[in-house]
């Protein structure tokens, strides 16, 4: 399913004055394209997230999925969070069944279709457990199955491995590849971490901080699977750091001190660093 | 010690003896008779009023206050508008069982259904859950914690209101009635006695029932401390 956005802005009232946080974003996504947005902390990129699922609306602009406006979510569209927002009172059977259930499907079929799901992220073992049960990599790949057994189009992933270890989230990376794969559908995925917008994407839009805007587009035509040595990633995640240490620089000055001088840069950047969340 | 209060063994020795006394157990059991019709009409009052004041914008501003009023008043002052309203009789001490406990719940049902964590909202809305669908399948399972902490109070609120209300109304066979009989012929060791049992009932159920019930649902929703 493809995505258009047509100059779509966001405006918040914070505190009695209203803050842009998108402006004027505009990009098309292809069916079945893998894309991330990476930007530093605090440029709106969660924002995106919402307003493609139709969770707020755009204060400008158009958003069309397959050529249709969105007015409101849709179970086309299905949202991963970065806390995972399982419901902590069912188990993990039930909350993969959520969407199921929601959408009027009978018992029979809906559980042996969360089954399927939830084989699929390897849970087969915990469908029984509970979601303070499983540690932060399980709860992740529990809201996945939970989106994909809608069968959605579009899955929107919004900083979902955030939150997790460097092991956990390497594996969970190429599972998700594997699985966007085999299903074919579009994924449109939030991270502030440059190596891992480069290790999945098929293209990287670059946000830029306050108001957000897309600053540059990288398309990454490697094959998968890429590994994480390969010099032509290293060559475009050292683009992409170049040209984040302005926007970070921008939001440290707006937070911090409007005096604040960006140190000159030494020769590599570690790309696995979360860009915007040590400010 | 205070003049007349009796040394522990006294006690346990009475305690024992009321506990195996057939006159006692038909009035204890009266006691809990009357609490279990209250406090079952406080849940299904409480918790139905306390989820439409949650859902509904016009009836919480319509009514909330009137809750926290109601809650703001102790279950014993309700006594005497029972009595004057039904006369010495059963009905008024159940009457003030409810009066007394039901505001806590509704209180915390209501608030408990504003509280859900917007995360979960959202997450339930992008997989199809609104309207009616999404009140009963997140909103109130997510207030659950909280209408827990509104229906254990209440049973706290309900066993003061209802002791006051046999207290008052003495003509109503029940452990009030026992107690009010003691005091007025001063057996202070069978008064201490009852007045032990009577909390130990209380703790009883409190720790049985609504302890674990408490502790089971702060962990499975993941704010247990």
């Amino acid at each position: 399913m493809a995505i258009v956005l047509e100059g779509v802005s966001k405006r918040f009232a914070q505190n009695g004055q209203s803050v842009d946080v998108l402006q004027d974003v505009s990009l098309t996504i292809a069916d079945g394209e893998f894309v991330c947005l990476l930007g530093p902390s605090g440029c709106g990129k969660s924002t995106l997230v919402y307003l493609i699922a139709g969770l707020e609306p755009p204060t400008a602009g158009r958003i069309l999925v397959d050529d249709h406006p969105v007015t409101g979510p849709g179970t086309d569209r299905v949202v991963v969070f970065q806390e995972a927002a399982l419901f902590p009172w069912l188990t993990v059977l039930g909350n993969v069944e959520f969407g199921l259930k929601m959408a009027g499907i009978s018992p029979a079929s809906r559980q042996a279709r969360a089954y399927e799901f939830i084989k699929l992220v390897h849970l087969g073992r915990f469908a029984q457990a509970y979601p303070h049960q499983l540690s932060g990599g399980m709860k992740q790949r529990v809201a996945i199955a939970r989106a994909l057994a809608m069968h959605p189009k579009i899955l929107l992933m919004d900083e979902p491995f955030g939150a997790l270890d460097a092991q956990t989230r390497q594996l969970l990376q190429q599972e998700l590849l594997g699985l966007w794969e085999r299903l074919k559908i579009t994924i449109f995925f939030v991270t502030h971490n440059v190596r891992e917008a480069t290790v999945l994407a098929d293209k990287v839009y670059e946000i830029s901080a306050r108001p957000g805007q897309i600053k540059r587009q990288y398309p990454i035509a490697i094959p998968r699977p890429r590994s994480e040595h390969d010099p032509r990633l290293l060559t475009i995640q050292q683009r992409i750091l170049g040209s984040l240490e302005e926007e970070i620089a921008k939001v440290v000055k707006e937070q911090v001190d409007a005096e604040y001088i960006l140190a000159p840069r030494g020769p590599v950047v570690p790309a696995d660093r979360n860009l915007g969340s040590h400010i | 010690m205070w003049p007349g209060v009796p040394a522990a063994s006294t006690t346990a020795r009475l305690v024992a003896e009321r506990l195996t006394d057939p006159t006692f157990l038909t009035a204890l059991a009266g006691s809990l008779r009357r609490m279990a019709i209250g406090y079952a009409t406080v849940v299904v009052i409480g918790i139905g009023a306390g989820l439409t004041l949650g859902r509904f914008r016009a009836m919480d501003d319509l009514l909330g206050t009137l809750a926290v009023v109601i809650n703001a008043m102790p279950g014993a002052a309700w006594v005497p508008f029972a009595i004057a309203l039904f006369g010495l009789t059963e009905f008024a001490i159940i009457f003030t069982i409810v009066l007394g406990a039901t505001g806590i719940v509704v209180i915390n049902t209501s608030a408990g259904i504003k509280d859900v964590p917007p995360l979960l909202l959202q997450a339930g809305r992008t997989m199809g859950a609104r309207g009616t669908k999404q009140f009963w399948h997140v909103i109130v399972p997510a207030a659950m914690p909280r209408i827990v902490d509104g229906l254990r109070l209440a049973w706290a609120f309900g066993w003061r209101a209802l002791m006051a209300g046999e207290l008052l109304v003495a003509s109503v066979r029940g452990m009030g009635q026992f107690i009010s009989q003691m005091a007025k012929t001063r057996q202070m060791p069978e008064l201490v006695a009852l007045m032990l049992i009577i909390a130990m009932v209380g703790v009883l159920v409190d720790g049985l029932v609504f302890r674990r019930l408490e502790r089971s649902i702060r962990v499975r929703w993941g704010t247990a401390s």
